[in-house]
């Protein structure tokens, strides 16, 4: 992964504790390392999830998404979060990884991948995780559409975001 | 946008501007004089982006040091915000 590219130096683009990781990057999404950085000899399961970019938003037809973050505080959040649900289902791992910048339609934004012992935990875990992460981690979404200005998404309320004049 | 503020001059705080807050403001971030009391801090900025506050700051919690805080009302007791300090402004999140 090549972690310094975009931002200053000072920047931070992964954290990992005892079978959690967590990461955003600019770069596309590997799902296949999603999956090994879980991988258990404990394990008799691995979910992934993999949340893609959609071409419209309510029919109306979406060109990319932008995604920008608090990266510190964004990490930060999904470490918290991951340990939290690790710890409720007796994961054996978590990873959570997402996308910024532009990310065209049909492509991945946000990868989450568990292991557990038993499937039934982590069917769970993982939808656990992701709805945790879409309400409170500190990354944001703009919707580009064609021929007009871009729109901030908010998933609290799934409601089309306000326009705003700079 | 960045995500990290640069390092403030001596006698400010930086104040981070994220996704909505950021097209408003027309900029990721600024340094402001420091010691300002955190109640009078939606006003401060109001005084320099006229209708941020109704457009934006209401719908949008606060961290400083990357804690949520609770904004105080005017002429309410509270936090005061330090020099070197960061204070960010959180829209509502939608990541995924």
């Amino acid at each position: 992964m090549t972690d310094t590219k975009h931002d200053d130096t000072n920047t931070i683009w992964h954290l990992s504790e005892q079978g959690c990781y967590v990461a955003l990057t600019h770069d596309h999404l590997d799902l296949q390392q999603a999956i090994d950085r879980v991988r258990s000899p404990a394990a008799g399961a691995i979910v992934l999830f993999a949340g893609t970019t959609r071409d419209n938003f309510a029919g109306k037809p979406v060109k990319e998404l932008q995604y920008t973050a608090y990266n510190k505080l964004a990490l930060r959040t999904m470490l918290s979060i991951c340990k939290d649900v690790q710890a409720k289902h007796g994961l054996k791992g978590i990873s959570m990884i997402h996308r910024l910048g532009t990310v065209p339609i049909g492509e991945e934004s946000i990868l989450i991948a568990v292991s557990s012992p038993h499937r039934q935990a982590a069917w769970r875990a993982g939808e656990e995780a992701l709805e945790a992460c879409k309400e409170r981690v500190e990354v944001w979404k703009r919707e580009e559409f064609e021929g007009e200005e871009g729109v901030w998404r908010a998933n609290r309320d799934g409601a089309v975001g306000q326009k705003v004049e700079s | 946008m960045t995500s990290s503020a640069p390092k403030p001059p001596r006698g400010h705080f930086s104040i981070l501007y994220f996704a909505s807050a950021g097209s408003f403001t027309g900029r990721d971030s600024e340094s402001l004089p420091a010691p300002l009391p955190l109640s009078k801090l939606f006003s401060e900025l109001e005084t320099r982006h006229p209708g941020f506050k109704a457009k934006i700051l209401d719908s949008s919690l606060v961290t400083v040091n990357l804690d949520y805080v609770d904004v105080p009302g005017e002429g309410e007791e509270g936090p005061v915000i330090q020099e070197g300090d960061e204070v960010a402004i959180i829209p509502p999140v939608s990541s995924g």
